[in-house]
């Protein structure tokens, strides 16, 4: 049984998280309201799990690693400073993937992984193409947009490696093997590629989910 | 290319985490020492942060909500209580709908309806038993009312603070007369809704809690005059239990 991704419109909840709702969160979950643990999990969760689930491909291991990362976020988020511009989707979403790395790695699955890329990727129609961005359905849709056409600037050669490092957790190593090219080849392009990405991400840094 | 150069090139790559695993515990161990190093890759992974959000958003599975509140609150905030009331509470109506089902079907197709309507009403109460798994505590108290044995179960939801209250086994209000909810709090009584039982089955409503009236201590169950605009109970008290 697979994952299945949200669709526009289907009734999936969830509100803007502004600026001003994001500190609030923030300082509700530091003061242990539980209401606001909700709030961010209704919130966060579809991302997260989208995350986990395109790197480690399994349904049960990519809820056990978000699990992880709101067991994380409740006992750390006091260590975050309000005053730190550290946001907190974005957090969440580090730690989600740098959890789903850790065990796409320790269990030496990445052979087994890249054959099942393809296989994995979800049917079209569940997908909601991010032309079609539906804030109402679920916050986050402007960033997927902006993050999509981003990557879509990019050279096909680079964008494919910058997939399958960020989306699909593979290594230099690993990347290159997959698409059959020399490690200094796969390192150029992730290079070039992520200086791009910095400029063409830039306008992001201040936005909030 | 001296030794330090070597890192500078790849705090990308850590960054990002495409370094190969040996390569990955070498920068590791010399960022611990480096400071330069360090807030390099924190500037990195802060200019990429909204990266990850290019992945296709995937719908938690049914009870996956719940299973993170557990995951992060921990099960021990779940009292016995709430395991083996809604299991006796959900065998009892399941006695009672076969019960239903036995008289329905001897005294044939007439009363097929009346059990479709215990049917659904069984559904509607599989789902509050559902829900009331996931309370933090539960108050009860025993009521007499004429001939009728019956009682009042108080879930409180301890995500929400909401309070799921159940009514059973009480007749209907006398002609002229409601089953009032009121809350004891610090600063006196706050009158809350009026129950209506509606024939045999029990009555379910979810309360949030009042607004005013100071620290919610306590409940009371009074039966008074319908319309009744008083803001204190008059009539008799079925009902009096303190948290």
């Amino acid at each position: 049984m697979r994952l299945q991704p949200v669709r526009a419109g289907s009734g999936t909840k969830g509100e803007l998280l502004s600026g001003e709702r994001e500190s609030s969160l923030r300082a509700r979950l530091i003061g242990r309201d539980e209401t606001a643990l909700v709030e961010l999990i209704d919130t966060a969760s579809p991302w997260l799990l989208g995350i986990a689930h395109s790197m480690l491909s399994d349904q049960d291991d990519a809820e056990e690693v978000v699990l992880d990362t709101f067991r994380l976020a409740w006992e750390k988020i006091g260590t975050l400073s309000p005053h730190d511009d550290q946001r907190l989707v974005p957090w969440l979403c580090r730690v989600t993937r740098n959890r789903a790395i850790d065990r796409l790695r320790s269990r030496r699955r990445q052979r087994i992984k890249a054959e099942r890329i393809e296989a994995a990727e979800p049917p079209s129609d569940w997908v909601v193409p991010p032309a079609e961005p539906n804030e109402a359905a679920l916050p986050g849709w402007h960033v997927n947009h902006n993050v999509h056409r981003a990557l879509a600037d990019l050279p096909a050669d680079q964008q494919r490696a910058v997939r399958l490092a960020y989306f699909n957790g593979l290594s230099q190593s690993e990347i290159a093997h997959e698409l059959g090219v020399p490690l200094g080849t796969v390192k150029t392009r992730l290079r070039l590629a992520f200086n791009k990405l910095r400029g063409a991400l830039a306008p992001l840094k201040d936005w909030v989910l | 290319m001296n030794s330090h150069d070597w890192f500078i090139e790849h705090r990308q790559d850590y960054a990002a985490r495409v370094l190969d695993p040996d390569d990955e515990r070498t920068f590791a161990d010399h960022q611990a020492r480096c400071e330069a190093c360090r807030t390099a890759v924190t500037d990195f992974e802060r200019e990429l942060e909204w990266l990850p959000m290019g992945v296709t958003p995937v719908r938690p599975r049914p009870g996956f909500r719940w299973r993170a509140i557990r995951a992060v609150l921990g099960p021990s905030r779940r009292s016995a209580w709430t395991v083996w009331v809604p299991t006796a509470l959900a065998a009892g109506l399941a006695l009672w709908a076969g019960l239903g089902f036995r008289e329905a079907a001897a005294r044939g197709a007439a009363l097929e309806g009346k059990l479709a309507t215990s049917q659904q009403a069984l559904v509607a109460l599989g789902d509050t038993v559902a829900a009331l798994r996931g309370a933090a505590r539960i108050l009860q108290a025993s009521i007499s009312m004429d001939e009728h044995k019956g009682g009042l179960l108080i879930f409180e939801d301890g995500v929400t603070h909401q309070w799921n209250v159940v009514l059973h086994g009480l007749p209907p209000a006398p002609a002229g007369m409601a089953y009032q909810f009121w809350f004891i709090c610090s600063d006196g009584m706050v009158k809350s809704v009026e129950l209506t039982p509606l024939g045999a089955g029990p009555l379910f409503v979810t309360l949030g809690m009042p607004s005013g009236g100071g620290q919610v201590v306590g409940a009371a169950l009074s039966v008074e005059r319908l319309g009744s605009v008083g803001q204190e109970p008059k009539g008799r008290e079925l009902v009096h239990l303190m948290l």
